[in-house]
């Protein structure tokens, strides 16, 4: 086991080189670059040649005169020592940027992900149990119509019906703290941010509870079916013993697929959603810096989004071990 | 089933938590201004910064030698009190005002100007938008503590204003030793203007309180917050709960959004025009577009002001120029030429581009005429518009295909002459007029004559009138500039659109200048 996981880390090594490089390789090669973008139509270019000495100045600053397999190994080597460079934008260590985005989309995108857990598994449990119930029917009917809700729309709508004041005056209107807020007292100050986190939290869950259900109710179905139900159930065990300690602890293995996802999702963020909240967290600020062309920014959450991703994928075949020990790793490699 | 009691509890504290929360917060203050911003700046360094809303805040916070009249445009002393200018319009020398101090305590000298020169000029500093402004001038000399000195390699009209009119950023503060770009001051900035830099709370606002050394009058607005806003439509909806005074409306929401009882008796509307305008250009590169007639056409195949009432709700003007509409340098003579499909096809025919193979489009000499015709995918109206002109266009028989491009990528396509046609508008906030970058011949390799417009006269009189230091004389050429442009249509110009603001009516004396709105001016209203 412990060699296996060795194994393991040192592939990780070179994929995420891989990656790095591919990343950067698209970044560069893709067109426009930071100084051009800043020049923008503005760029009163006065005359010619003068003009092109300064924007090979500029370059040269942003270390964009540079050869791509240059730029990249001096990313590299500065990333070796965990150093990720300064932001274009605004001057400040890519680091601290991302350290004051990813709290709060870590926060919104775990309470989110318990709230899905929560709700879509004991739904789904039920649906199979229940199958071709008026239960199974309508939740699922139910579960398909809000995934196809757009979520600019009902985030929009939830801040003009609970938050504009037009009509009701419940919620804030964006943000994750109140004005006033900072002198508070320390529950006071957790409290304000609940009350801000309530809209966004519910665009960014209600749609996501189809796939889980869904996805619960099929495994369920399929375990439901099998002979060692039929056994237990012929022991005399009660349904609820029958349903959560045997048929559903089976139905588990898929479900630990999909956790491999869920480290990296927690980092994504959602673009959408944190620009209509007007929330800073790690959505916006990727997204910014792609359209800025802000290399060192890009390259960072790249890079944490891939190792996060890579961990969830090896995590997720640990996980396979304890959950069926029928399933050997060593076997695997 | 167990867990009941905790999920009541749950619901029970979500239903609470707005009660509770909005009664936490406490009375606003009345001498607050709050501002909305579309998007976080990413420095307040003047020199550096290059965004619209970095250099809205600066201008609280900065001055500069010179300043301008808000209605005249007349140019004021600022930080100098007075300017001599040499008979050969070269040497501009500047008196400081004695004992202006920064918000920190230390007094602005000579030192401080001839610092912020040498930056703007240091390679290592990342502002080429600026650089390049200032490329004419040879040097800047310290004559003693309260004397400044610019010396100019050849005459410009416009040369006091850009030499005045340089950001100046204390020299204490920066000159430590520490890269310039990524100063930590760069986010922390002290000038010498009424307001002082408070706070930055990253992606969510900035707060600018009175500078109490200002030394002009006291503002009676006390405390500004710029907050970040990304989404238009939620910042309407927080203006009208009262989170924000002050913001920009769209077109449609200032016809659609805005009209209500309740909305007019919080708000002010405020509509002006500022210099700006958008329009289509033609790259003359293509053989579609090489010929005037071609290009003139295109105009009479637009119906302007039917695009105008459909997709801006006919709230701007069609414009024949690039001049300030209301401005003098602006030919008023001139009349936009009208939707005439008819003399299109005449003007087309004449060219030779007729439908020779019979297949509905129309060609010349085996190339048929379809073009492409590339925007920005972010713009919305570009997206209407072109859907509009591709249905026109195609009645007589030119085809055309649309392009969206990213911003980057757009931009990319433009500064690279790698487009057809395309549509776009220029600003110029401070009235300058001067159309050398943009219609000179020189500029159409790394200027911004992208669309490759060469005409000797205009070349002259941009050449001349940059030379020309009586206004009147320089009106005089400006205007028949002006008819040449109208005549040879390098751009089919569309429109000027007005500025729409809506302003909380708990402030009074809310005027609107020829240079905007200043909320300096601005008086709080006492509350009943």
């Amino acid at each position: 086991m412990k060699k296996y996981i060795v194994k393991r880390l040192f592939l990780l090594v070179p994929t995420l080189l891989g990656i790095t490089f591919i990343t950067y390789l698209m970044i560069r090669l893709a067109p426009g670059d930071y100084t051009k973008l800043q020049l923008g139509m503005e760029g009163a270019l006065k005359s010619g040649s003068i003009s092109k000495e300064i924007l090979e100045q500029e370059k040269k600053l942003y270390g964009l005169d540079k050869p791509i397999v240059v730029g990249y190994a001096e990313w590299l080597w500065k990333f070796a020592r965990l150093d990720f460079g300064t932001s274009r934008k605004d001057g400040r260590p890519v680091a601290q940027r991302i350290a004051d985005a990813l709290p709060i989309t870590l926060t919104l995108n775990i309470i989110t992900m318990i709230i899905i857990y929560i709700i879509s598994i004991p739904m789904g449990i039920i649906s199979a149990v229940k199958k071709g119930s008026l239960y199974d029917r309508f939740s699922s009917l139910l579960l398909f119509v809000l995934y196809s809700l757009p979520h600019f729309w009902i985030a929009l709508l939830l801040l003009l019906y609970l938050g504009s004041g037009e009509y009701l005056n419940l919620f804030p209107l964006g943000g994750i703290h109140s004005d006033w807020a900072g002198g508070a007292g320390p529950l006071v100050r957790f409290l304000d941010f609940c009350w801000h986190l309530v809209l966004p939290v519910i665009t960014l869950t209600y749609a996501e509870f189809a796939f889980l259900a869904r996805y619960t109710r099929a495994n369920m179905l399929e375990v439901i079916n099998q002979q060692y139900i039929m056994t237990a159930r012929a022991k005399g065990l009660s349904e609820k013993k029958v349903v959560f300690v045997h048929a559903f602890r089976n139905s588990l293995i898929p479900l630990v697929t999909l956790m491999a996802t869920l480290l990296p999702g927690l980092l994504g963020g959602t673009v959408i959603v944190e620009s209509i909240f007007s929330i800073p967290g790690i959505g916006m600020l990727s997204f910014e810096a792609i359209l800025s062309r802000d290399i060192p920014v890009i390259m960072a959450i790249t890079t944490i989004a891939a190792v996060l991703t890579l961990l969830g994928i090896l995590l997720a075949d640990l996980m396979y071990s304890l959950v069926d020990p029928r399933i050997r790793l060593e076997a695997k490699l | 089933m167990q867990p009941r009691p905790l999920l009541t509890i749950i619901f029970a504290a979500i239903a609470f938590l707005p009660a509770g929360c909005a009664r936490l917060a406490p009375a606003k203050d009345p001498h607050t201004l709050y501002m909305h911003m579309g998007a976080e700046p990413g420095t307040l360094n003047p020199i550096t910064a290059t965004d619209a809303y970095s250099h809205s805040i600066n201008l609280r916070i900065y001055e500069t030698l010179v300043d301008r009249e808000y209605d005249t445009l007349k140019i004021i002393p600022q930080l100098a009190e007075r300017w001599e200018i040499s008979p050969d319009h070269l040497t501009f020398r500047f008196y400081l005002k004695k004992g202006v101090r920064w918000s920190d305590g230390v007094e602005f000298t000579a030192d401080d100007v001839v610092y912020s020169y040498e930056r703007i000029k240091d390679p290592k500093v990342a502002c080429a938008q600026l650089k390049v402004y200032y490329i004419d001038i040879r040097k800047c000399l310290k004559i003693d503590r309260y004397t400044v000195e610019f010396v100019y390699s050849r005459p410009y009209y416009l040369a006091l204003v850009f030499c005045g009119g340089m950001p100046i950023v204390p020299k204490h503060i920066f000159d430590t030793g520490v890269d310039f770009n990524t100063h930590p001051n760069n986010r922390h900035p002290v000038g010498t203007g009424p307001f002082r830099f408070d706070s930055w709370s990253t992606g969510k606002n900035i707060t600018l309180v009175a500078n109490e050394r200002y030394r002009g009058a006291k503002p009676e607005i006390r405390r500004v917050v710029y907050k970040f806003i990304s989404e238009p439509s939620v910042a309407l909806q927080m203006l009208k709960k009262g989170d924000l005074d002050v913001m920009g409306v769209r077109e449609i929401e200032w016809v659609r959004q805005t009209n209500s009882r309740k909305f007019n008796e919080k708000f002010y509307k405020k509509k002006y025009f500022m210099s700006s305008f958008s329009y289509i250009g033609w790259n003359e590169s293509r053989v579609f577009f090489q010929d005037r007639r071609v290009r003139l056409a295109m105009t009479h195949l637009i119906n302007r002001k039917e695009i105008l009432d459909k997709l801006l709700f006919g709230l701007g003007e069609i414009v024949t120029g690039p001049f300030y509409i209301f401005g003098d340098s602006y030919n008023r003579d001139l009349r936009p030429w009208p939707c005439d499909p008819a003399r299109a096809k005449q003007l087309l025919k004449e060219a030779g581009w007729e439908d020779h193979d019979g297949d509905g489009i129309l060609d010349r000499n085996g190339k048929k005429f379809s073009f492409t015709f590339t925007i920005s995918s972010g713009s919305k109206f570009a997206e209407r518009l072109t859907s509009i002109l591709k249905e026109d266009f195609s009645k007589v028989g030119i085809e055309m295909d649309i392009n969206r491009y990213e911003w980057a990528v757009f931009l990319d396509k433009i500064q690279s002459r790698d487009f057809d046609a395309t549509s776009l508008g220029w600003s110029d906030p401070d009235f300058q007029d001067d159309p050398y970058q943009i219609w000179h011949s020189s500029q159409i390799e790394g200027g911004s004559n992208y669309i490759g417009f060469s005409n000797r006269e205009a070349d002259r009189i941009i050449e001349t009138a940059r030379q020309e230091f009586d206004p009147a004389k320089r009106v005089k050429m400006y205007r028949r500039f002006h008819a040449i442009l109208h005549h040879e249509q390098p751009y089919t110009f569309l429109y000027t659109m007005p500025a729409l603001a809506a302003v909380s009516r708990r402030f009074d004396n809310v005027k609107v200048h020829k240079r905007g709105m200043n909320f300096v001016e601005w008086k709080v209203r006492s509350t009943q």
